[in-house]
């Protein structure tokens, strides 16, 4: 097995662009990075003197605002309030802060790269015939297309690490290095929540990689079902970039058709869970990773199945 | 050890409720270079698609070198090597790099001195740490060749190997099937090019429409028996008198045909030397006499001729 998956890698890593998605991982977090730098306001020291300005000025249209806007205030000027009784600083930037509202939004390309790499590694093989001299080896055909699967894994993996290494080096350089354990406001649908910024960063990571498994292994089940790279890829990124749009209508119907809830978009994005307890009522991330996993588990039966017991007749 | 390098034991495929290749069977002995012979659809590349377990079997069984499919598949696995119509590679890659990749997946260790010698042996040692996209079709079938002897298998599977070689490669490659087969590597070939079949195989199965209908030693055409009736072709100095002679003096051969100066007799062995008296004491100049042997072409043209009548009747 482990020379199956040399020989995966070796034939992944044989591929220029391969390569060349690393490097643009690279840059886009240095895009991102430069464009975070100009875009965003500048760092306050100090802060507190006009953050209590802000409240000053708050309290002052309250006198005369009315009923209504009086308690929207309010609710204003107790978060600002709370920034200074927690010392949180709302306008500091560190490579932390980089990495947990900016680099984070970079992993979409690392999806979309895992998926165009794990779809091909499988079609290619049909595409150019050399599926034939491949399986004509003294290996199980389960065998050679786990390894594949592993090879694909651990490409993905690399990417991420290249993701959080790339982000915390230019976050170094672009902003200088931060407080791993500076506390941070998240905005949230359930309100602001408190959080730690480094930790809220590996959180979301953590959350991250069950979706980035399961469009992968969406896609990798069906390059090999229809030997496509096209449309696998096709459906990859359909999944990656509408899944949290088609999330949220199914989230809208679950109210009146219980079984929407267990569609898969709504708990692809796993993300969610660093910010909020739960996206519906019931609907708590133990719910969302079972009924993951209960997926995951049927694409696999169904990718090894057919590549078991398929006609190679190319 | 088997005595047999591969044993298919009524192989059968079949597609929805039709059927591709029915009941087949036959054996290769080592050392053999054994033929799968027929028109294109006649099922070949199906039969050696079951063979390497590509596809699977309706019924039947497979035994390399004694080892069944089904009840040790690694191990029979291991005992075979093939080309699958073109020998295709990973073209990113160089030739070095595939070969290590198909060793690295053979169950016996396969030494850097065993690549070197393989890639020696079909002359690739310029070539093999350049990218496969760089190669030329004759060295990609030389690549194929290398990859599928890596392992030192019992028996070699080569579907329609010869297909887009120039007839330099296609000298080659069967220059390496006899260097080969003399190593006692056993060979199953197919091929619906009868003429190429005729220079390579030792045996051959003749297969139309899915059935084996014929399995005969490539040698048997010539055999020297003397009562077989046998084509010759005379060149004369003068073919009206000759074969007015002939009809004359000798009524039991048969004159195939006149051509020119030219004439085609069925003939036995010892009335060749009496013709050639006749003509000679007659004044009748002999230039050229040709045994014209039966070739694999008349051969399967016959027996498959002779299985439709029989099947009309």
């Amino acid at each position: 097995m482990i020379a199956l998956i040399q020989n995966e890698l070796m034939k992944i890593f044989g591929k220029m662009a391969s390569w060349i998605y690393m490097v643009i991982i690279v840059l886009a977090v240095l895009v991102a990075g430069i464009i975070y730098m100009k875009f965003s306001a500048d760092p306050n020291p100090n802060w507190r003197q006009d953050t209590q300005a802000e409240i000053t000025m708050l309290e002052n249209q309250m006198a005369s605002a009315s009923e209504e806007e009086k308690l929207m205030l309010q609710e204003q000027i107790d978060q600002t309030q709370e920034m200074l009784d927690k010392n949180i600083n709302p306008t500091v930037k560190t490579n932390w802060h980089f990495m947990n509202d900016v680099v984070i939004g970079v992993s979409s390309l690392v999806t979309l790269f895992v998926v165009v790499v794990g779809s091909a590694n499988v079609a290619a093989e049909f595409s150019d015939g050399t599926i034939k001299q491949l399986l004509i080896r003294p290996h199980r055909r389960w065998s050679i297309l786990l390894s594949k699967y592993i090879a694909v894994i651990i490409y993905g993996l690399l990417l991420v690490l290249t993701l959080i290494v790339s982000g915390y080096l230019i976050g170094l350089v672009l902003f200088g290095s931060g407080d791993f354990n500076m506390k941070i406001f998240e905005v949230t649908l359930e309100g602001r929540k408190e959080a730690v910024v480094g930790t809220q960063f590996f959180l979301k990571m953590l959350y991250y990689i069950p979706s980035l498994l399961m469009i992968m292994t969406i896609a990798f089940m069906l390059s090999t079902l229809f030997k496509s790279q096209a449309l696998a890829v096709g459906v990859g990124i359909f999944v990656l970039f509408f899944s949290s749009t088609l999330g949220g209508i199914i989230l809208m119907l679950a109210d009146k058709y219980t079984w929407a809830k267990f569609l898969i978009f709504p708990h692809l994005d796993l993300t969610v869970y660093a910010l909020q307890e739960r996206i519906l009522e019931d609907i708590t991330f133990p719910v969302s990773i079972s009924i993951l996993a209960v997926y995951y588990a049927i694409f696999m039966m169904v990718t090894f199945f057919f590549f078991q017991k398929r006609d190679i007749s190319i | 050890m088997s005595q047999f390098a591969l044993e298919v034991k009524s192989l059968t495929k079949k597609i929805g409720r039709k059927t591709i290749v029915d009941d087949v069977s036959f054996e290769v002995e080592r050392g053999e270079i054994f033929g799968l012979l027929g028109p294109n659809g006649a099922g070949k590349t199906t039969i050696i698609r079951m063979i390497v377990s590509l596809i699977n079997r309706t019924d039947g069984n497979v035994l390399v070198n004694g080892h069944d499919l089904d009840d040790s598949f690694t191990e029979a696995m291991n005992e075979l090597g093939a080309i699958v119509e073109n020998p295709e590679f990973y073209k990113y890659l160089s030739g070095y790099k595939n070969l290590r990749h198909y060793a690295r997946m053979a169950l016996s260790d396969i030494t850097e001195d065993r690549l070197n010698e393989v890639t020696k042996l079909v002359g690739l040692e310029e070539a093999i740490h350049d990218k496969v996209r760089t190669y030329s079709l004759g060295m990609r079938q030389r690549l194929g060749v290398a990859q599928a002897i890596l392992h030192k298998p019992s028996i070699l599977i080569l579907d329609e190997p010869t297909n887009g070689l120039d007839p330099q490669g296609i000298r080659e490659f069967r220059d390496y099937l006899r260097l080969l087969a003399s190593q006692g590597t056993s060979v199953l070939v197919s091929s619906h090019l009868l003429s190429e079949m005729q220079l390579m195989c030792d045996r051959f199965a003749i297969i139309e429409q899915g059935k084996l209908i014929h399995i005969s030693n490539m040698h048997e055409n010539e055999s020297s028996e003397a009562k077989v009736l046998r084509t010759i072709e005379v060149e004369v100095s003068n073919s009206e008198l000759a074969v007015k002679l002939l009809g004359e003096q000798m009524p039991e051969v048969k004159m195939a045909s006149t051509e020119g100066a030219r004439i085609s007799l069925s003939i036995e062995k010892e009335q060749i030397p009496v013709v050639n008296k006749l003509f000679v004491e007659n004044g009748i100049d002999v230039y050229e006499i040709l045994n014209v042997k039966a070739t694999l072409e008349d051969r399967f043209l016959e027996i498959t001729n002779k299985d439709k009548k029989e099947q009309m009747v």
